[in-house]
């Protein structure tokens, strides 16, 4: 752990006191990802900026067209969101699998976006969501479509202090599912993991959007299994089609967690178990 | 207090104001130190460190009401926080009904995990106060018990939500 650990009061006060700081810093949030990587000596920092109660990334907003979810906002509380649990199908889905209890009265969507990995649960159910995400950097905003965020494994978009302020999920009515297969039922990284929402019209596809996790070196929006869904019927065929589709889409590798082969097929195997559960 | 104005006492400490259980403590703890580790050394000794990665849960305790791993939180950031800990539930005289029910289920052998185990459900029987199985399964998804295989604990947490239902009536 660094020696020092600043805890600003609001972002006004972050901008101000970042010129002090060493450059080798970064942000906690809930810090279940950076701790553990700097106690297995991974990732070290100077510095850390404990972000976790600034007010500007904490709470969930609803307006006309959209859920704003702050960054720092503990994935516990998410669940508990009326507005989260109505606009957000995919991502609540995903949340059981996030993790264990604890761990996510600690972590936050800000950490699971900010880490970086292709295995983050959160932000891959969020790719699905179709959010964007808005990042701040002193005076200067941006907004990004979530999946245009993360660049590879552990590389990311965000520049040199940039913050993740909130996700952006636009109101919808659709479907949601998150399936995923670990080491075992809950409580584990995932080998491979299916995020999908759909907007169904008359029992056809009006849009949909289908992520996936572990199987790319990024949370993976599969642009062409999700376009090539779009117009059609749910029927037997199609989500066997779909899902033979997807398994050409993704790059899965073989690590100390499984192997390319089998994260391939599952992917298949999962899609086709999450439009299924859209059917009935 | 703000939360960040923190004075560095004597070299590398820096003293913290909490509440642990239910009483107001101001704390040294070392620069680098984890909560687990500060707790441990001021006494809290049923904070039980097990992997240290966050993965065991015996170094469960209740900030602000809710589970946390106390191996992963850098002490300095619980400052001005709310903590309870298993010493702040009962104790051998007086036992809380959580832990009774555990005694009495059989549900402890080693008892290194129970810790962390109790306060997990303390936060699941505060908000619900008769839950279901698999409700229980999902409180307690992040305690790892290496002897007992978790059929006891789930039945006690079922006879302390009772013994609780009954105790309020």
């Amino acid at each position: 752990m660094p020696e020092i650990i600043v805890k600003p009061a609001t972002l006004k006060e972050l901008w101000k006191t970042l010129p002090g700081l060493s450059r080798n810093r970064r942000y906690l949030a809930g810090g279940t990802d950076i701790v553990t990587a700097d106690n297995a000596g991974v990732e070290r920092s100077e510095c850390w900026i404990d972000i976790s109660d600034l007010p500007e990334l904490g709470g969930i907003k609803e307006t006309a067209s959209s859920i704003f979810i702050g960054s720092c906002v503990k994935i516990s509380a998410i669940e508990k969101s009326a507005a989260a649990r109505r606009w957000c199908p995919a991502l609540l889905a995903a949340i059981p699998h996030f993790a264990s209890p604890s761990l996510r009265n600690m972590a936050t969507l800000g950490g699971n976006a900010a880490n970086g990995s292709p295995c983050a649960d959160g932000v891959t159910a969020l790719v699905a969501e179709g959010a964007f995400v808005h990042l701040a950097l002193k005076g200067k905003r941006r907004r990004l479509p979530l999946k245009d965020l993360f660049l590879g494994p552990k590389r990311t978009a965000l520049k040199k202090d940039e913050i993740i302020a909130a996700f952006e999920i636009p109101k919808r009515k659709h479907l949601g599912a998150y399936l995923k297969i670990g080491p075992r039922a809950y409580f584990g990284i995932s080998k491979a993991a299916v995020a999908v929402s759909v907007e169904l019209s008359g029992g056809a596809v009006k849009l949909a959007c289908i992520a996936l996790g572990s199987v790319a070196p990024v949370p993976l929006y599969a642009v062409k299994t999700s376009a090539w869904l779009a117009g059609k019927k749910l029927s037997p065929e199609v989500i066997r089609d779909a899902a033979a589709l997807v398994k050409a889409e993704v790059s899965p590798i073989t690590d100390a967690r499984s192997a390319a082969d089998y994260r391939r097929e599952m992917c298949g195997v999962l899609l086709e178990r999450a439009l299924d559960s859209f059917q009935s | 207090m703000k939360k960040n104005d923190m004075i560095e006492t004597v070299k590398g400490f820096f003293n913290i104001e909490l509440r642990v259980n239910g009483e107001k403590k101001e704390l040294a703890v070392k620069n680098g130190e984890f909560l687990l580790d500060a707790l441990r050394r001021h006494g809290w000794k049923g904070t039980k460190k097990g992997c240290d990665t966050g993965d065991c849960g015996s170094c469960t305790v209740l900030l602000n009401g809710k589970p946390v791993l106390g191996c992963l939180v850098p002490a300095v950031t619980a400052h001005g926080g709310e903590l309870t800990t298993i010493e702040g539930l009962g104790s051998v005289r007086d036992p809380h009904p959580l832990q009774e029910a555990f005694v009495e289920a059989g549900a402890v052998q080693c008892g290194f995990c129970i810790p962390g185990m109790i306060l997990s459900s303390k936060h699941l029987l505060d908000s619900n106060k008769n839950p279901t199985e698999a409700e229980i399964r999902k409180a307690l998804d992040g305690n790892l018990c290496r002897c007992t295989g978790y059929v006891k604990q789930v039945e006690a947490v079922k006879d302390a939500a009772k013994r609780l239902r009954t105790k309020g009536k």
